[in-house]
């Protein structure tokens, strides 16, 4: 693909993410060392410490925030990838009702008669094509719904 | 280290209160007027991250294609600028200020649509057989679905960073989550198509050739094979699109052809799609209704409800539900047992609703692909 793709480069990416980490790092800082004034300054005056304490909680809500709203769609974006999936073959016997399942191969479909049966003289036929069970996904809250 | 600091830093207190006020004040204003910015640097960078994706598995669909295209067609020379042409291939959609009519014209335009990648496919793989010819259409189709979300998402991209509009960039941003399942389910289903293996949508047809193995079999339209089974007294008259290639054949001019054929005298009429399920459904539910179960353009369906309401036949809906992450990937098996559960649907519809001697019409909707008959 041709033509203008601006800032799409990995390398743009980098310096985006480094900057908002340094971003968070700067702000943690600060927030941190907020709170820590919060702290000594208690007992001495009061007022004060609790604008230092709301500060340093301000700055650790902000990071939480911009964590929650940044890490989804980029955890989700790079999942994106082209996947193989295994594919299994069952194969049964019309005659003797024999049954094998194998790795899909190129050209299987269903009711292909594929192969001949290692039991009868019949042959087998292709019964079910299917990918393997994907695993049960962890029971959440919303499980009774 | 830390009471050592505290100790200096309690001594020169005032100094440093008037510093830290300077500072969050100034980080206050920065934000009261840069809030937006920031944000929108937030979902750029969020879009960008997506496109990389997008772009990667875009251009690994379209190495695919033309690995497997290589391998299975066997061309004599190098196919990969023609095959990155028709990656970029467009249809115009249909003028509909004045509709009336315009069914007809979706049906020249979906033939021409057929006629151009058949012939597209064939002088990329002259030694392909017709079966994966038209698996290999179904996996340009592919290539060509990814590569105009690419180009969708880098458009919104740009222009959001060239405008830094929040509004333009919105639009791409709050749909991302829909895009990046859709382009999973396009990337799911390039295994499927290079292979020949049964996709979600082909529940239809593997539900039809569960009733119909074994029958004699004939052509009754475009791609559409129809075999003639007895059950309980009753005749039922099923069809499929001709497998085992990708094609989803033509059921409505199969299901005109076989009303024509009997003069309308049919008791009711089964169609068996996939069909998306909602959130909290789960994969592979056999639901019933009414109407005609059919997706695509809607010219088969608009074909499909004006014939039996020509000879006032019902028409009975069965719905095998899925994700989009299901329908072009490789079938799973909660989906592939369900075709035996819907296969019990239609004997107990057929049983329900009709009498012996009575004709059934039941049509397996959907793309054949790895399914026979």
């Amino acid at each position: 693909m041709s033509g203008n793709q601006g800032n799409t480069s990995p390398t743009a990416g980098m310096t985006a993410s480094w900057v908002a980490y340094a971003a968070i790092l700067i702000v943690g800082l600060l927030s941190l060392f907020s709170l820590y004034m919060g702290f000594i300054n208690y007992a001495d005056n009061a007022d004060i410490a609790l604008v230092y304490l709301f500060i340093g909680a301000a700055g650790f809500a902000a990071i939480g925030y911009m964590l929650f709203r940044s890490k989804p769609a980029t955890t989700k974006a790079e999942a994106l990838e082209v996947k193989k999936a295994e594919v299994f073959t069952t194969l049964e016997c019309p005659k003797c009702q024999q049954k094998r399942v194998r790795d899909f191969k190129r050209g299987d479909y269903i009711y292909k008669d594929d192969e001949p049966c290692t039991r009868c003289d019949g042959m087998m036929i292709i019964t079910k094509i299917s990918r393997k069970k994907e695993e049960e996904k962890k029971k959440d809250e919303s499980s009774w719904l | 280290m830390v009471l050592i600091l505290g100790q200096v830093l309690q001594a020169q207190q005032t100094d440093m209160n008037v510093i830290l006020q300077t500072i969050y004040s100034f980080a206050f204003i920065i934000y009261l007027f840069y809030a937006q910015k920031i944000q929108t640097l937030q979902m750029l960078r969020q879009i960008e991250v997506t496109l990389r994706k997008v772009k990667n598995v875009k251009e690994e669909a379209r190495n695919q294609t033309v690995k497997t295209l290589v391998e299975i067609g066997k061309p004599s020379g190098d196919i990969a600028p023609r095959v990155d042409r028709f990656i970029d291939f467009f249809s115009i959609g249909l003028e509909n200020m004045d509709p009336a009519g315009i069914v007809d014209k979706m049906d020249h335009f979906l033939k021409t649509n057929k006629h151009i990648y058949e012939a597209e496919v064939k002088a990329l793989a002259p030694n392909a057989t017709p079966t994966e010819r038209n698996n290999l259409e179904n996996l340009v189709e592919v290539s060509q679905a990814l590569n105009i979300y690419y180009k969708v998402i880098r458009h919104f991209y740009l222009l959001g960073k060239k405008t830094m509009n929040i509004y333009v960039i919105m639009q791409v941003h709050m749909i991302l989550p829909q895009l990046i399942q859709m382009v999973e389910a396009y990337a799911s289903g390039i295994q499927a198509f290079q292979e020949g293996m049964p996709i979600g949508d082909s529940v239809g047809a593997i539900v039809a050739a569960k009733l119909m193995h074994g029958y004699t079999q004939r052509d009754i339209a475009e791609e559409i094979v129809a075999a003639e089974v007895p059950y309980e007294g009753r005749t039922l008259v099923v069809f499929k699109a001709k497998g085992p290639g990708g094609s989803v054949g033509n059921p409505d001019e199969g299901l005109i052809n076989v009303l024509e054929e009997r003069r309308g005298k049919v008791k009711i009429i089964i169609t068996i799609d996939a069909a998306g399920k909602l959130e909290g459904e789960p994969v592979g539910q056999v639901s019933e209704g009414i109407g005609a179960a059919i997706g695509g353009s809607g010219k088969e369906k608009f074909k499909m409800e004006e014939v039996t309401n020509r000879y006032k036949i019902p028409m009975h809906a069965i719905a095998i539900k899925q994700g989009m992450e299901h329908v072009v990937a490789p079938l799973i098996e909660p989906l592939f047992d369900a075709t035996d559960k819907a296969v019990e649907s239609v004997k107990r519809i057929v049983l329900d609703y009709t009498e012996p001697g009575d004709t059934v019409v039941i049509a397996g909707i959907g793309n054949t692909i790895g399914v026979g008959q």
